[in-house]
């Protein structure tokens, strides 16, 4: 130290000197901080805002006299004592594991398809891409309009071979139905995510393990069920829980094909806090409901975590 | 005799598995037709209405392709109201881009280079954010914007895309930082550059094709995106992006469907076209940089 001390002159280390704490301390928290207050100000402290409205009786007048009051858990004991939200939270559940079922089923046997070995392979898997790519508010526009019951294209084609029930059928007006279309257009903008997954982990394994197997005997069937599907259990279960969280934040696709109803029937969780927020301006009570997707999500996205965790180590 | 029997014999084995052979390819070609008429049957009956005359749209007889084509209604739709829903949703989406994928590149970097404290658990925390529900964050922002006094701007609903934009960008972004070597860095460092130059001349244009990828990732989720602004902007129409323009024009008239495949169509279209280009990045920035970290 001494020796740089008499050959540096004084205002050169000093700046050097000032240049080593800028880049190793300032300069990372200036960095840091645009994506930080972001990040902070619009989805941590959010997420806090949304707890504590949970506790108020917070509607429209909180924009007026900015006041609201505090409620105790009473929004909570409403939504819980409440057979409709119940039964929104119970279908939003029952939908939400139909979709995912159907998804990772339809995904993991398209990329089972698109493992194997034809000619016309490369184009299936760019045309199987395409509906990941159409927008959500599209997507449930032009189903709709497969679904439309005099002119729609389902309803020709099922009545065409041999179903005359459905010469004119309503696809929205009955619950069990319309959640089928809308199942149909979830499945349709899910499944290529989980089959281009699956894919590149399936390409992943090496042939050998299925030469292996097939000179032992296995036919097709169990070389899938007993060899490939479980070398891939830890993607299956991310791909799993991944849906799993889209299927429980559906939102445009209802609100475009039924707005929720007949009557309400179709509304699931996401849908009913927006009508409770932005109808009813019952902010206090909107804030439980999301509080309660919240909770449920945080807890499947902890799984989510502790996977990736698990795949890490 | 014999001979002939032998012959009979191994003809017999091999025509089996010929037989095997065609009806497995058999069923993999009408799995794989059956497959694709699913995922592009819908696109292509957008396009299909979108491009015919209305009474080849309302028959109960469909017909596939178009007797003439009528460019008509692209034209409505350019240059009516649609023309502006359009604007808006380019003048949102980009601006929602440009700040969230510029903060997020130097947060992306910082995260890639620097021993931040505690920084296991803001990586938990990003990828957590994605996960969080949109309606969660809608009544807070919600209320936020409004005592700003930015509903019914671009600067609202830029602000509130930012909420779920930023962390994904971010988590993106450093995971390209992190397949660039340091090294590159500390030689410019050495040659006298300073961290800031090194970072500027150096890193940021080998992490082009991730930026570029970044911000197709950003643009569509801005583009695509419903219930902030249909909650922000429902009576507001001057300032209606095209998702939820098509929503509330299909919430209030269903038969002009012609028309609303267009719309449609002019919405779906700049998407496809990004996510084509990009989707490789995509799937590995969703599972791989997400499983691997």
């Amino acid at each position: 130290m001494s020796g740089i001390e008499i050959t540096t002159p004084l205002h050169v280390r000093r700046r050097l000197r000032g240049r080593r704490l800028f880049e190793a301390r300032i300069l990372p928290a200036l960095f840091l901080l645009p994506a930080g207050l972001f990040v902070f100000g619009l989805t941590v402290w959010p997420v806090f805002r949304a707890f504590q409205l949970s506790f108020t009786d917070a509607n429209l007048a909180m924009f007026t006299t900015g006041e609201f009051n505090y409620v105790g858990l009473n929004q909570y004991v409403s939504v819980f004592t409440s057979t409709f939200f119940r039964s929104v939270i119970l279908r939003t559940a029952v939908f939400g594991i139909a979709c995912v079922a159907l998804t990772m089923t339809v995904g993991i046997s398209v990329s089972l398809l698109l493992n194997r070995d034809f000619k016309g392979r490369t184009v299936l898997a760019i045309l199987v891409i395409l509906p990941w790519a159409v927008p959500r508010v599209a997507a449930a526009i032009v189903w709709q309009w497969m679904f439309h019951d005099q002119f729609g294209l389902m309803n020709w084609l099922l009545y065409s071979a041999g179903f005359e029930l459905f010469r004119g059928f309503a696809w929205f007006n009955q619950p069990v139905i319309a959640f089928t279309a809308i199942a149909i257009v979830i499945v349709w903008q899910s499944f290529p995510f989980i089959a281009v997954s699956m894919l590149a982990g399936l390409q992943s394994i090496p042939g050998e393990i299925h030469d292996a197997a097939m000179i032992d005997g296995a036919g097709a069937w169990q070389r899938i069920m007993n060899i490939t599907l479980p070398m891939l259990k830890s993607l299956v279960l991310v791909l799993t829980v991944i849906s799993t969280i889209w299927a429980f934040k559906i939102f445009d696709q209802v609100f475009v094909m039924t707005a929720g109803g007949p009557a309400r029937q179709t509304e699931l969780l996401a849908i009913t806090t927006w009508r409770e927020a932005f109808t009813q301006h019952n902010f206090g009570r909107a804030s439980a409901l999301a509080m309660v997707m919240f909770f449920i999500l945080a807890g499947i996205t902890a799984v989510y975590l502790r996977l990736i965790r698990e795949e890490e180590a | 005799m014999n001979a002939n029997r032998d012959f009979i014999g191994t003809d017999r084995s091999t025509a089996y598995h010929r037989m095997a052979r065609i009806a497995s390819l058999t069923g993999t070609y009408f799995a794989a037709i059956l497959v694709g008429l699913f995922a592009v049957g819908p696109i292509l009956w957008m396009i299909s209405t979108a491009l015919k005359p209305n009474a080849e749209i309302f028959t109960r007889t469909p017909v596939l392709i178009p007797s003439t084509v009528v460019w008509d209604r692209f034209v409505i739709v350019l240059t009516g109201d649609f023309g502006r829903y359009l604007l808006n949703s380019i003048i949102v989406s980009f601006s929602t881009v440009a700040l969230s994928v510029t903060a997020a590149a130097m947060a992306g970097w910082v995260l890639a280079r620097y021993p931040i404290p505690l920084k296991r658990y803001l990586l938990i925390l990003i990828l957590g954010a994605q996960m969080f529900p949109f309606v969660v964050l809608l009544i807070p922002i919600f209320i936020l914007v409004r005592q700003l006094g930015l509903i019914g701007t671009y600067g609202g609903l830029v602000l509130a895309y930012l909420s779920f934009t930023t962390p994904l960008v971010v988590w993106i972004l450093r995971g390209f930082f992190l397949s660039i070597p340091i090294e590159l860095e500390e030689s410019a460092m050495v040659d006298g550059a300073t961290r800031v130059q090194a970072f500027r001349k150096i890193i940021l244009p080998m992490a082009l094709p991730g930026i570029a990828s970044a911000s197709v990732f950003g643009f569509i989720s801005a583009w695509n995106e419903l219930l902030f602004a249909l909650s922000f902007n429902r009576n507001n129409p001057s300032m209606h992006t095209l998702p939820v323009a098509l929503q509330q024009f299909i919430g209030r008239e269903t038969t002009d469907w012609g028309m609303i495949m267009a719309a449609s169509l002019v919405f779906t279209i700049p998407v496809v076209v990004f996510f084509l280009l990009t989707h490789k990045h995509m799937t590995k920035g969703m599972v791989m940089g997400a499983v691997k970290g």
